[in-house]
């Protein structure tokens, strides 16, 4: 929020306003000015009175001088409607920012509180007890979930960036009878109901198979991270593919002509040239389904029994502090706040690649 | 087969020096090098459809076939004898031995014409479409509201979009964690703020009703940043000079609004929506980390809950996962056609 104060320059732009009222334009240079009166608007001019008057002296509106202050705010707005909108402007900014970030305010204010008093905590916590982000990792081997998570989401992650490269490539450079209606069974796929996939998986996943019984002991897939990397992949792979898509098809065709001559080989020749040319979009494509994955509850929460050793991911972890005599709401609210980091961090540092990402995958679908 | 033929030459002058696996390797290399660009395509294409056929193709078949099966609760063979439809009659007449029905309607002569056997909210086909209709326009809204600011020019706009996608980034289960220490009487003031307006009861999370509203208030939370990144882009890709144009030309704001944007950003908006309708169909791990499933039924809490609650009712299961499949499928058809029509009309 500190960002957003505006600069302390209430006189200078004082001094511009009066020519503002005709070159109002959505103007980066103007940004001080617009601040400054924005500021003004929504407490109705009432703190900032000063300000108003040389405003109001200097362009000559003497008539308003015998109004009172909100309604020289009114008579103001109507004139000069851009004023009105920068202050709806602001309500709104400051509206969706109290709301997105302040669940996580209070849940952070939840964790710090002791047990047993977390009744009516809003701004401040009831005393203050850190050590319940220790706590957690005492009561359940929650870092072996988290672990465990992060297992999942690398191995679906290589695995859907992997397979959606060749299919990306196929779709973005070559042509081939049955293409679009190829990339149309793909979107669809992403628009099912894992419910509708789970029934037959889980019996699958439950049947054992002789060929993996050296890696899974009893030759079955559940309890094993592929219960949950398979479904996962296949998921969340359509986005990947349209992200591939799209970024493949922009390297110009030449260079990979010219890798060709060169002697590579038609698959050197997306390994060496296509995707790091294109490793921006591979990122993105990246970052979205690590995300993905991370978030997933149904699967996730099914296909294992539960257990840490059996690959829980970490959503097991948060819902396992709900015992069945006693309710450690502490330990949740931490737990949830140390399962958010993750994804925080990689929105904080990857954030132009998500909207890129997200936007150019969904609209080309 | 001229691929073949090719490959020997190549053996042949690679010479002696060269071990079995290189001589492989080089007859693969060869074979990939000679195919057509569509045969290549296809070979590229071959891993990304095994794994669909075997996530999704062949589930849904199976889904199918076992939906057409008798349940048998008892013994080693969770299915019983080939029953046809009855399933499906079962479930849409509301006799389905599931805990909570997928509707139960029956026709009357008196002015509604419907008569719902059990409370609404007790029905997953019409929680789960109020939910994802409700929901998806809520978010709209929100999330044109949230573009709009994104759109602007301002200080520290990179921080006020990281703050408004942070909540679609978070974990569903924290998310469902978050609300429901909020409406938890014990703990969130929630609940307490709910009943001071006189709109929830004592313990809103085992209540149908209000534990609707919690849903729909945290799905919202979540997702309503997705619409906005959609419908900025949108924006963005809207031409600045019309907006001038229409202003000279005496515009009204909501005009601007009514005749330049919503019709630039229809095509990313129906998009949005279309993508958002599809994920709340599936709720599900939100309902379970809030209220639970006995208490808000979604279309996927029925399937599961026929497959792990209490009693086996693997053909019944198979016939929800199945009907939702197909709901979804008719949402889909419908959009599509509402979209065709977007396109080919006046912009």
């Amino acid at each position: 929020m500190t960002n957003e104060t505006p600069p302390d320059d209430r006189h200078g732009a004082g001094e511009r306003t009066p020519s503002d009222g005709e070159t109002e334009t959505v103007d980066a240079d103007d940004v001080p000015a617009h601040w400054t009166r924005a500021r003004r608007m929504p407490d109705g001019g009432r703190t900032e009175d000063r300000g108003h008057d040389t405003l109001l002296g200097e362009s000559g509106d003497d008539a308003e001088l015998d109004r009172g202050p909100f309604e020289r705010w009114v008579a103001n707005a109507i004139k000069n409607p851009e004023r009105a909108y920068r202050a709806m402007f602001y309500t709104a900014t400051v509206f969706f920012l109290v709301t997105t970030l302040f669940p996580f305010y209070w849940l952070l204010m939840v964790a710090l509180t002791p047990e047993g008093q977390q009744q009516d905590i809003i701004l401040t916590p009831n005393g203050f007890n850190p050590s319940a982000f220790i706590e957690v990792f005492q009561v359940l081997p929650f870092h072996w979930y988290v672990f465990n998570s992060f297992v999942i989401a690398t191995a679906s992650t290589i695995v859907v960036l992997i397979i959606a490269s060749l299919a990306g490539y196929a779709f973005g450079r070559l042509e081939f009878p049955g293409k679009v209606p190829m990339m149309m069974l793909v979107l669809v796929i992403s628009f099912f109901p894992p419910a509708a996939f789970f029934i037959p998986l889980n019996d699958l996943f439950n049947t054992s198979f002789f060929a993996l019984e050296p890696i899974t002991g009893d030759g079955t897939l559940y309890n094993t991270p592929g219960a949950m990397v398979l479904p996962l992949s296949a998921i969340f792979m359509p986005l990947a593919i349209f992200i591939l898509t799209t970024f493949y098809s922009q390297i110009p065709e030449g260079l990979e002509d010219a890798a060709r001559v060169e002697g590579t080989t038609r698959l050197g020749a997306l390994f060496r040239v296509i995707i790091p040319l294109s490793a921006p979009g591979v990122a993105t494509a990246g970052v979205l389904t690590f995300i993905a994955v991370y978030n997933e509850f149904f699967f996730s929460f099914l296909m294992t029994d539960g257990q840490p050793e059996n690959w829980a991911p970490i959503l097991e972890g948060i819902l396992g502090y709900q015992g069945q005599y006693e309710v450690m709401y502490h330990l949740m609210a931490a737990s949830s706040i140390i399962g958010v980091i993750p994804v925080a961090i990689l929105v904080i540092v990857a954030q132009e690649k998500i909207v890129s990402g997200l936007t150019a995958g969904a609209l080309k679908e | 087969m001229a691929t073949d033929t090719d490959s020997d030459r190549d053996t042949l002058i690679g010479g002696d020096g060269e071990t079995e696996r290189d001589r492989t390797g080089n007859a693969v290399v060869n074979w990939m090098e000679n195919l057509s660009e569509a045969a290549y395509a296809y070979l590229l294409l071959v891993p990304a459809f095994l794994l669909l056929a075997l996530i999704a193709f062949y589930p849904l078949v199976m889904t199918f076939v076992m939906s057409l099966r008798e349940d048998q609760t008892r013994g080693g063979e969770p299915l019983g004898a080939f029953t046809g439809i009855d399933n499906y009659v079962d479930i849409l007449t509301g006799n389905a031995r599931l805990a909570r029905q997928f509707m139960d309607v029956t026709l009357s002569t008196s002015f509604p014409f419907l008569e719902f056997g059990v409370p609404i909210l007790q029905q997953a086909l019409f929680v789960t479409l109020g939910f994802a209709v409700i929901s998806v326009f809520f978010e709209t809204v929100i999330g044109f509201g949230q573009a709009y600011v994104l759109d602007q020019e301002f200080r520290g706009r990179r921080w006020v979009r990281v703050a408004i996608i942070l909540p679609w980034a978070v974990p569903i289960v924290i998310q469902g964690m978050l609300f429901f220490l909020l409406f938890q009487p014990e703990v969130g003031f929630g609940s307490d703020v709910m009943q001071w307006l006189g709109l929830f009861g004592p313990n809103p999370l085992a209540d149908s009703q209000d534990s609707f509203v919690i849903i729909l208030v945290a799905d919202i939370w979540k997702s309503a940043a997705f619409m906005a990144l959609l419908i900025l882009a949108g924006l963005q890709s809207v031409d600045r000079s019309l907006y001038d144009v229409a202003r000279v030309a005496g515009a009204s704001p909501w005009q601007r609004f009514k005749r330049i944007t919503l019709p630039l950003v229809m095509p990313a908006l129906l998009v949005a929506m279309l993508f958002r309708t599809m994920d709340a169909m599936r709720v599900y791990g939100l309902i379970e980390s809030t209220a639970g499933c006995t208490t808000v039924p979604s279309l996927t809490c029925l399937v599961v809950e026929a497959m792990f609650g209490g009693t086996r009712i693997y053909g019944t299961a198979a016939a929800v996962a199945f009907m939702t499949a197909l709901v979804i499928g008719l949402i889909i058809s419908v959009y599509v056609f509402f979209f065709r029509d977007t396109e080919g009309g006046p912009y």
